[in-house]
């Protein structure tokens, strides 16, 4: 149990900047995750931490203890790997027991300890088996039980379960949620999904291009995210963006037009308090569950849009449209199955729409 | 193998059937009479040494031959000739422990240098291996002089590590290790650090037990190799008392060798017995071996 700070690091491969200007506190016994596209730095990050990696610029604390320099085995930090890095001729008791063998610890402690993490991850039968003969989730189990071994202060997970399949996927996650509870150690998780961070996470940070865009918890990310990235990455279907003018700027509200190519529409009122009225061009973010197909488009108001897809859930209906400029809109049905309708109406809650500026950094109402 | 179904045979009309199981069978035979024919080549030499070796002495061979033995006794009669009147069980000793120091040597410095090419950066890397690749390249004829002149003002002349050291550095057994040892996952050489190995440790207990393979490979083609090296022994290691089993045979061989043919085939068939019992025993890792590496030592 231990909290980590990260100040000022950043990390070049020679001349190519990989990492830049990550900040990040983490407490003691969080469960976060590291979230972004792929090749973003997230392994990096991860591999920093673990002293695997040197840092090249920045700080890097372990309870107040400064770790650039120190040891990565010397750390407190054990991690486990995306191919699971286990010995294949060791059985599981000995990949368990690995560090202890190298630490020379007597093997009544060795099997003290492999047995109590074998009992915590129900591997207890298998430890005379070697890694071949086990299934995916098993050998994740183990490459876990491993950690638990050596008792470290943080666990780093790289994508741990990307190897596995998507039914195996939601049970080991739901593993690794009661793993944490029990140990109450901190954890950092590397993923791509955000299916994954969403769930896992006490706290989520966002990463892109080497820089962290945003931190916080999974549903203030999905409901306040600072910038058009973090808005995208968050959430399925991906929240629509939509390009506008600014027709009025009015104390608690502003009124939008344009959208959709739709000039003759009347404009959209969006409730924004200290609009700064030198902005004229912005972008809407309207997350899909927010637009809704109009029931019967003739007298509907809304942005008149040509359903190209649909995709239907049961429960729910994704209408994938196209708006009169070419851009596109995806609308959702709650519990309403599309009519089959191709010319349609798009109603949006204008109260949930989120405005980003041309550069894609969120533009936030001023607190009253 | 040819099991493919023919069309015919499809048709499932009764001659049809019979005709391509014939086919299968013709080729069957022949593979298997080209097999034996290979083999009858290869054993033919080794049957005729035991053939001439177990035969009643004064009945030459090349007069009347058979292609069976006649009479154990003289054949143990020879053998034990060789072992009272020759050094032979002394040069089975230097063999051995000249094959298997050099076999131990090699597997142990290649693996440990094909570890740090393989796995890890140090300033010179690709010069020093540049010069192992090189040294690949030269044949052992040029350098076997300067090795020599080398050996003798070591003063290891008649000396068991001049029989051995100067033979531990395998460019080929490197080259090998480090293409293997590159496979190595790296992963798992970080596991192994972050549990706390060392590099010694991650060399022994990752890096070796994950090589084994390899490490089979390259003692089966060093034993093939050294079992078999004539002139280095020859040149390095003359005095009696260090002969080689290879140099003992040679003296029977020679031109003026007042002995008999049985006994110059027994001391052959003396100097074949360690191979073939190695061979017999490490037979299925052999062929592996050198499918995988695509040597013939
Ligand atoms: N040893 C290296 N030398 C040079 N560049 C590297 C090295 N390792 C990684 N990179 C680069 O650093 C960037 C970040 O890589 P990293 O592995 O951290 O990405 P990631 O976010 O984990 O991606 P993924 O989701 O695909 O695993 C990539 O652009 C990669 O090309
Ligand atoms: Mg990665």
């Amino acid at each position: 149990m231990s909290s980590l700070q990260i100040s000022n690091a950043a990390k070049a491969y020679g001349a190519v900047p990989i990492l830049d200007n990550i900040n990040l506190d983490i407490a003691s016994g969080e469960f976060v995750v590291f979230v972004g596209p792929s090749g973003c730095g997230k392994s990096t990050l991860l591999r920093m931490i673990s002293g695997l990696e040197d840092i090249t610029a920045g700080e890097m604390r372990l309870d107040d203890r400064v770790i650039n320099h120190v040891d990565p085995a010397k750390r407190g930090i054990a991690m486990v790997f995306q191919s699971y890095a286990l010995y294949p001729h060791l059985t599981v008791f000995e990949n368990m027991a690995f560090s202890l063998t190298m630490a020379r610890a007597p093997m009544a402690e060795r099997k003290e300890k492999v047995e109590r993490a074998a009992e915590i991850l129900r591997l207890t039968h298998l430890l005379d088996r070697r890694p071949a003969q086990l299934s995916g989730g098993q050998k994740q189990r183990v490459a876990i039980g491993r950690a638990i071994v050596r008792q470290p202060k943080v666990f780093l997970f790289d994508e741990p379960l990307s190897n596995l399949d998507a039914e195996l996927r939601v049970q080991m996650r739901a593993e690794l949620i009661q793993l944490h509870q029990r140990l109450r150690a901190t954890m950092i998780y590397v993923t791509h999904d955000q299916v994954e961070a969403m769930t896992l996470a006490d706290k989520i940070v966002v990463l892109n291009g080497g820089r962290i865009q945003q931190v916080g918890r999974p549903l203030d990310l999905y409901d306040d995210p600072d910038n058009k990235f973090v808005a995208g990455f968050i959430g399925t279907p991906t929240m629509n963006f939509l390009s506008a003018r600014v027709k009025d700027v009015a104390a608690d509200h502003i009124v939008v037009s344009g959208l959709g190519g739709d000039t003759a529409a009347a404009g959209l009122v969006i409730p924004f308090a200290g609009f700064d009225p030198s902005i004229r061009e912005i972008q809407l973010g309207i997350r899909p569950e927010h637009a809704t197909i109009a029931i019967d488009p003739a007298s509907a108001e809304g942005l008149a849009a040509k359903v190209t897809l649909v995709e239907e859930l049961g429960d729910l209906t994704s209408v994938h449209t196209v708006l009169a400029n070419g851009e596109r809109l995806v609308a959702q049905n709650h519990g309403r199955r599309h009519s089959g309708a191709i010319e349609t109406v798009v109603r949006i809650a204008a109260d949930k729409a989120l405005v980003f500026d041309m550069a894609g950094q969120r533009l936030r109402p001023a607190k009253a | 193998m040819s099991t493919t179904v023919t069309p015919a045979a499809t048709l499932s009309s009764a001659s049809a059937s019979i005709a391509s199981r014939r086919s299968v069978s013709i080729a069957t035979i022949l593979k298997w009479l080209v097999a034996i024919c290979v083999a009858i080549v290869a054993v033919f030499p080794i049957w005729w040494m035991f053939n001439v070796v177990f035969s009643h002495p004064g009945v030459p061979i090349s007069i009347n031959p058979r292609l069976y033995p006649t009479s154990l006794s003289a054949g143990l009669n020879n053998i034990l000739t060789i072992f009272t009147e020759t050094d032979y069980l002394r040069a089975y000793y230097v063999s051995v422990m000249y094959t298997l120091l050099t076999i131990i040597g090699i597997l142990l410095f290649s693996s440990m240098a094909a570890f740090e090419f393989a796995q890890f950066q140090f300033p010179g890397k690709n010069l020093l291996f540049g010069i192992v690749m090189i040294s690949l390249m030269v044949p052992k004829a040029v350098t076997i002089i300067p090795t020599y002149l080398l050996t003798v003002q070591l003063g290891w002349l008649n000396t068991m590590q001049g029989l051995v050291v100067p033979g531990l550095a395998s460019a080929f057994g490197l080259f090998m290790l480090i293409q293997f040892m590159k496979s190595i996952p790296a992963e798992m050489i970080e596991a192994a650090r972050l549990d706390g190995a060392n590099h010694f440790q991650i060399y022994w207990h990752v890096a070796i037990p994950l090589s084994k393979n390899a490490l089979i490979t390259l003692a089966i083609l060093t034993f093939m190799s050294t079992w078999g090296n004539y002139i280095w022994p020859l040149i390095v290691a003359p005095s009696p008392t260090m002969y080689t089993v290879g140099q003992v045979v040679g003296l029977f061989n020679a031109p003026y060798s007042h002995t008999t043919v049985d006994i110059v085939m027994t001391a052959n068939l003396l100097a074949a017995v360690p191979p073939l019992i190695f061979f017999l025993i490490f037979q299925r890792q052999i062929v592996e071996g050198i499918a995988h590496s695509g040597t013939k030592g």
